[in-house]
């Protein structure tokens, strides 16, 4: 048992004694090996993460939110559309919702101003998100001027400052009372952005959609799992873009990989004959090829998992910001809550480490089965 | 006498699984200790019927993908790219490109 | 002793490029004896030091090490068989560029699974014999030629064979060194090994060293006596 396991030592330290000897190239392949994973590692970290807050969070969201389309956008929706839609069976409630945007010429912004349903702010101030206290350094009973619809100046005071840790949800968010919108925002009297639903029974969501739309053609009514659904779709679809783009990186490395891998120079043959004439057996050759594989995937798949894991998690994915943060002003600090999914972990394993040890091994194959006296010819 | 080199790279080695093993171990407690904040944020989003996360601020149709239209990505021309980076992240919600009853 | 019972080595058979390399040879080594091949090149001697030394099997023949048949054993067998009781020294000397001459001398015994701390003693032992202890640490590539001779029969002595077979040692040495290999084989047959050299060279096959001197040509032996 302990000669097995000596073995194995005895055929690690020839292993590595033999990938020392080209330390330069070894060292870049493990290097961009490394920095492969890495970059896998810290998307696939991040899209969990991210998606897997939305799914927590947003599921709180509203049931059923109705928007009412003109011209193929979407426009103020009539209030008086809440009588007919609340009577439709399995609706508990309709209620209509303000909220839009502000775009802020001076810090180059984008707002988002809601009306909450409840708990409105006093007249004549606001409560305004992280993202937003950041930009213009305001706090709490600091007055911020913003121009309304119809180019007249308005003046608010802050009346708090919305919480850090909800930074995901609110960075760029504006509270505001009805009657202050409405003055500010000029949504005409009657009218509300969209419309959301209280609903008996979440199996009936499809059947109420197809009743609003019956009743009302101009509107769209939006259902609580298509909102969870997008951000599940949300790194899939259009990051496809990137991964194209990536993926003729990855491919590069591939086939550097592969002929690194494969292609037995007639040194490393020789090598290998020499092996086999000084005693060394077939399974002893590959077993040395195996080791020579597992070396270099495996130390580049835990390097590069580890540090994708610190940018993610503890650099709040700062390589990622320039991308992500595109020509946002408002862009928040992502801590993440560090949600890893472990069959994301393995299939990133079986991704990187199973095929470049294979393609180490097979090659080898046949200069591992050669007579060993073809050394001596 | 310096130590094997078997010895040096299974010691390394192990030293990475064990790195990972806490960063793992630490992100588990992290989760943990995060439950009461995103209880917390689940709450705001109900009381102020939130529908999106705050990632792209640049656009409404990147801001609230959810609520978005299909037509928003292209304001100008039907045919024009986007503005924005984050377009290139961010795709239509399925229910908009998907045979739904509130596709438009 | 080895019994060789007229063993034929046929390359590429069947196509057109076949030729054969040994035919119909039989010859009896003795143990603690220098038996040495001689003979042009491409007169089979190489073919048939592979197939003595377990390194390949003949086309037809038999070989007997002891009472033990080795030519019908599989490779496992046959590798266990070369790995104990053969020690190899190549023509230039086939060592492993890169690694330290210690590394080299320790290689063969480590399919063995020894512990190290006692492989890596033995071999320092075998390398302080041929002077070479000053030497553990430093690569292949930059041992002088006398140096890289003695590691590469260090390398052969590790798994202690009773049998050390060399092929042409001499081909790539200057006068000095082919004296010193053949003094160094003096020493190893004082010790009991059974030497076996395949050589052209006089200052191998006319010494008072050999035994017994069988004499090759075109895959057949033309002459089979006693040394000087």
């Amino acid at each position: 048992m302990s000669g097995a396991i000596e073995r194995q030592l005895h055929i690690i330290d020839f292993t590595v004694s033999s990938l020392l000897r080209r330390k330069g190239k070894n060292g870049a392949l493990l290097t961009v090996y490394t920095l492969i994973v890495f970059i896998l590692a810290s998307v696939m970290f991040f899209t969990h993460a991210v998606k897997r807050e939305a799914a927590l969070v947003l599921r709180e969201s509203p049931e059923i939110i109705v928007q009412r389309t003109l011209t193929g956008r979407y426009q103020p929706i009539p209030i008086s559309y809440v009588e007919s839609i609340g009577e439709i069976r399995g609706v508990i409630s309709a209620r209509p919702r303000l909220w839009g945007y502000y775009y802020d010429a001076n810090f180059l912004a984008n707002y988002t101003l809601v009306v909450p349903a409840d708990q409105q702010p006093e007249a004549g101030t606001i409560d305004i998100g992280s993202g937003i206290s950041r930009v213009r350094e305001a706090f709490r009973g600091d007055t911020i001027g913003f121009t309304g619809h119809d180019g007249k100046p308005f003046a608010f005071v802050v009346n708090r400052v919305l919480e850090e840790e909800s930074r995901l949800l609110t960075a760029d968010l504006i509270l505001m009372r009805e009657a202050d919108y409405r003055a500010f925002s000029g949504i005409p009297p009657g009218y509300a952005t969209d419309l959301v639903l209280k609903v008996r029974n979440p199996r009936e969501y499809t059947t109420i959609a197809e009743k609003i739309v019956k009743l009302h053609p101009d509107t769209r009514p939006i259902v609580r799992d298509e909102i969870l659904r997008t951000y599940d779709a949300l790194f899939g679809w259009r990051s496809g873009l990137v991964i194209v783009i990536f993926g003729a990186a990855v491919l590069a490395f591939v086939i550097f990989a592969w002929d690194k891998a494969t292609g037995l120079s007639s040194e490393e043959k020789k090598e290998i004959g020499i092996l086999k004439a000084v005693g060394w057996e077939t399974s002893d050759v590959l077993l040395m090829k195996f080791w020579e594989g597992l070396a270099v995937s495996l130390t580049a798949f835990l390097a590069g998992v580890i540090l994708g894991y610190c940018h993610v998690f503890f650099t709040s994915a700062a390589l990622f910001a320039p991308v992500i943060k595109g020509w946002s002003t408002l862009y928040p600090d992502f801590r993440l809550v560090p949600f890893i999914d472990l069959a994301d972990l393995v299939t990133l394993f079986f991704f990187t480490v199973v095929p470049y040890t294979v393609t180490t091994i097979v090659p080898s194959w046949r200069a591992a089965t050669i007579d060993p006296d073809s050394v001596m010819r | 006498m310096a130590p094997r080199n078997s010895a040096l790279y299974l010691g390394g080695t192990a030293g990475l699984l064990a790195l990972l093993a806490g960063l793992l171990t630490g992100s588990g407690l992290a989760v943990a200790d995060a439950r009461d904040e995103l209880s917390r944020n689940a709450r705001l989003v109900r009381e102020l019927e939130l529908t999106d996360l705050c990632i792209f601020t640049e656009a409404a149709y990147t801001r609230h993908p959810a609520v978005t239209d299909l037509a928003t990505a292209f304001q100008d021309a039907p045919a024009s790219f986007e503005h924005f980076p984050s377009g290139a992240l961010v795709g239509p919600p399925a229910h908009l490109t998907g045979n739904h009853v509130g596709s438009h | 002793m080895i019994r060789v019972r007229q063993i034929t080595k046929t390359f590429n058979s069947g196509r057109p490029n076949e030729f054969t390399a040994v035919s119909g040879v039989s010859l009896t080594v003795n143990l603690r004896e220098v038996t040495v091949l001689k003979g042009p090149s491409g007169s089979g001697k190489t073919t048939l030091l592979g197939m003595v030394g377990c390194m390949s099997r003949p086309t037809s023949g038999r070989i007997f090490l002891g009472e033990r048949e080795i030519t019908s054993l599989s490779e496992r067998f046959l590798t266990d068989i070369r790995r104990r009781t053969f020690g190899f020294i190549f023509q230039r000397f086939n060592l492993i560029n890169g690694l330290t001459a210690l590394e080299n001398v320790m290689a063969p015994a480590y399919p063995s699974g020894e512990r190290f701390s006692s492989l890596r003693a033995r071999a320092l032992a075998v390398m302080e014999m041929f002077d070479l202890a000053r030497k553990a640490g430093a690569r292949v590539e930059w041992l002088s030629g006398g140096e890289a001779q003695r590691v590469a029969i260090a390398r052969a002595l590790i798994n202690n064979p009773s049998v050390v077979i060399a092929d042409e040692p001499t081909a790539h040495l200057d006068t000095r060194l082919s004296h010193e290999f053949m003094a160094i084989m003096r020493r190893l047959k004082e010790e009991g090994k059974t030497i076996i050299l395949a050589s052209h060279d006089p200052i191998v096959h006319d010494t008072d060293l050999a035994d017994r001197v069988i004499e090759m040509r075109d895959g057949r032996v033309i002459a089979d006596g006693a040394g000087r």
